[in-house]
């Protein structure tokens, strides 16, 4: 039920970074702002890895270094290919850091606060179900039969778009546009969690892993440390999982923990919580075909804005700064006098002009490459085994050419794994 | 409730770490006969994250109790034998390190 009168300038559809982000934006400009959140409080139902870019967010919340729920600041980055208990790693250390660890659950929350302490109005315990339309124009939404009216919705229900593809303006999403994420969170001492990473007080460390990680999907394993505890977890592929998938994801997430090094590493961890959500991984191949229609504007996942980047996902930054451009152009469009999409569109200029749109092209390329199986599996196979040659030295000691020579006989040929190294590096 | 993290665990073991509020109504209904009739890899059973999907006999058995609410069997289903929405009340999982 939807006990709410009155009338309101905007509703959110949605308490995640992007719509919380939109709705305090508005709020501080003098807009009535309703956000609707199906989860218990703001923060319950979002889940990801563990890392956000800070800079996006600063712009948006001025206080947010000295007020958000940070857990550790990423100074270890650190990139490793393993095969059986052999990791071959590479670690970039840097006392700057422009990224944080964080329990999105709390940041959601307290960016939904801060929308609150701005004048919004949150909702939670209420499942949008639909967009209310008069004359085909958005003017509301729709909850359990209840209409809640506005002049402007902006949606921002995450990567699994029930509303906007009850509404038509998206397809059924595909496996090929998804990668399933799923995360443990352990308990560990924060000592401990210094001493096996190598931290200090409130350094953080990010790791990202390929090879036989994934049961051989295609995809990645992920670890983030937090204050206390640590993200352990890996994202697949979703299209690849449903033709290759042996084994159940969870139990290949278990094998994984359970091995070298990580059994070690998480000694006397305690699990205390287990979660899943998909990512959008299609990009701009998945965005809605106007990202506004008369009435509406389409933030964060819902509009596919994350960027995997092989190395690292940008997500939390994307959503909450679309949110923010949204905010926007609701601004521009009120000082203009109504909400049609002629005036809606100044949204998709933002966007372009904005490190979203213009990072999403750039790396368009990265997500074919990133799909293929060789990457995940072949090539770090023969780079282990190559580190294992000229590492693991006994009398004689191999060149490296050799090493790559022997390592990559019959798996495939100098030539074509340069080239495919090559366009990795002009893809990133 | 809380694991050790030592040996291997069960699904089930992982999902009782969690908060839950589970609703007595079911926010996702599976059409059993399709599932029966038209399918033969059953990939639901091995990439639901939260093991909802087990098979029976001649098909599957659902259970929405433990549901994550991630969204994948809704799209991996080949034969469109999911209803899916997300449960109404706030009710299912309550993340705290989401």
């Amino acid at each position: 039920m939807l006990n709410i009168v009155g009338k309101f300038d905007v509703v959110v559809v949605g308490a995640g970074p992007a719509g919380s982000s939109a709705a305090y934006t508005l709020s501080k400009n003098g807009f009535k702002v309703v956000v609707i959140e199906r989860g218990r409080t703001a923060g319950s139902k979002n889940l990801y890895g563990g890392r956000v870019y800070s800079k996006p967010l600063e712009e948006i919340y001025p206080e947010f270094k000295r007020e958000a729920p940070i857990e550790r600041w990423v100074k270890r980055e650190r990139f490793s290919m393993m095969v059986g208990g052999e990791l071959l790693t590479l670690e970039y250390y840097s006392r700057n850091s422009t990224s944080f660890t964080a329990y999105l659950s709390r940041l959601a929350g307290w960016m939904a606060q801060k929308a609150e302490e701005a004048g919004a109005i949150i909702v939670t315990d209420v499942r949008v179900d639909d967009l209310y339309t008069e004359d085909g124009i958005v003017k509301g939404i729709v909850s359990g039969g209840d209409v809640l009216k506005a002049d402007v919705v902006v949606d921002a229900e995450g990567v699994n778009r029930l509303i906007l593809e009850r509404h038509g303006l998206v397809p059924k999403l595909l496996p090929r546009q998804v990668a399933l994420g799923v995360k443990e969170t352990i308990r560990l001492d924060k000592q401990k969690i210094e001493d096996r990473f190598g931290l200090l007080p409130e350094e953080g460390l990010a790791w990202f892993i390929i090879g036989n990680v994934t049961g051989g999907l295609p995809g990645g394993a992920f670890l983030y440390t937090n204050t206390t505890t640590v993200s352990l977890g890996m994202v697949v592929f979703l299209e690849e999982a449903c033709k290759k998938v042996q084994k159940h994801v969870f139990d290949i997430l278990e094998d994984l923990r359970t091995s070298q090094p990580f059994s070690d590493i998480l000694k006397d961890g305690v699990l205390v919580e287990y979660g899943a959500h998909l990512t959008p991984e299609a990009g701009l191949d998945m965005a809605p075909k106007k990202l506004y229609t008369d009435g509406l504007l389409v933030v964060g996942d819902a509009a596919g804005f994350l960027l995997n980047l092989g190395y690292t996902v940008r997500g939390v930054d994307f959503a909450a700064y679309s949110g923010y451009l949204a905010a926007k152009t609701i601004i521009k469009a009120h000082s203009e006098g109504n909400f049609k999409a002629e005036n809606l569109s100044v949204y998709q200029k933002l966007l372009e002009e904005s490190f979203i749109i213009r990072e999403l092209r750039r790396h368009r390329k990265i997500a074919k490459l990133l799909r293929s199986s060789e990457l995940f599996t072949t090539y770090p196979e023969i780079f282990v085994d190559v580190a294992r040659k000229l590492f693991n030295i006994e009398y004689t000691s191999p060149t490296l050419l050799q090493s790559i020579r022997e390592s990559i006989k019959g798996k495939t040929s100098l030539l074509s794994l340069i080239v495919k190294m090559l366009s990795l590096v002009r893809a990133l | 409730m809380s694991v050790q993290a030592l040996k291997k665990i069960k699904i089930t073991e992982a999902l009782n770490t969690n908060i839950w509020d589970v609703d007595s109504r079911p926010h996702i209904t599976v059409d059993y006969e399709k599932c029966r009739k038209l399918c033969d890899k059953k990939i639901c059973t091995l990439l639901c994250p939260a093991g909802c999907y087990t098979l029976s006999d001649d098909g599957i058995l659902f259970s929405y109790e433990g549901c994550l609410e991630c969204g994948t069997c809704r799209i991996v289903c080949p034969h469109e034998a999911v209803k899916w929405d997300y449960p109404l009340s706030g009710r299912g999982v309550q993340y705290r390190f989401g």
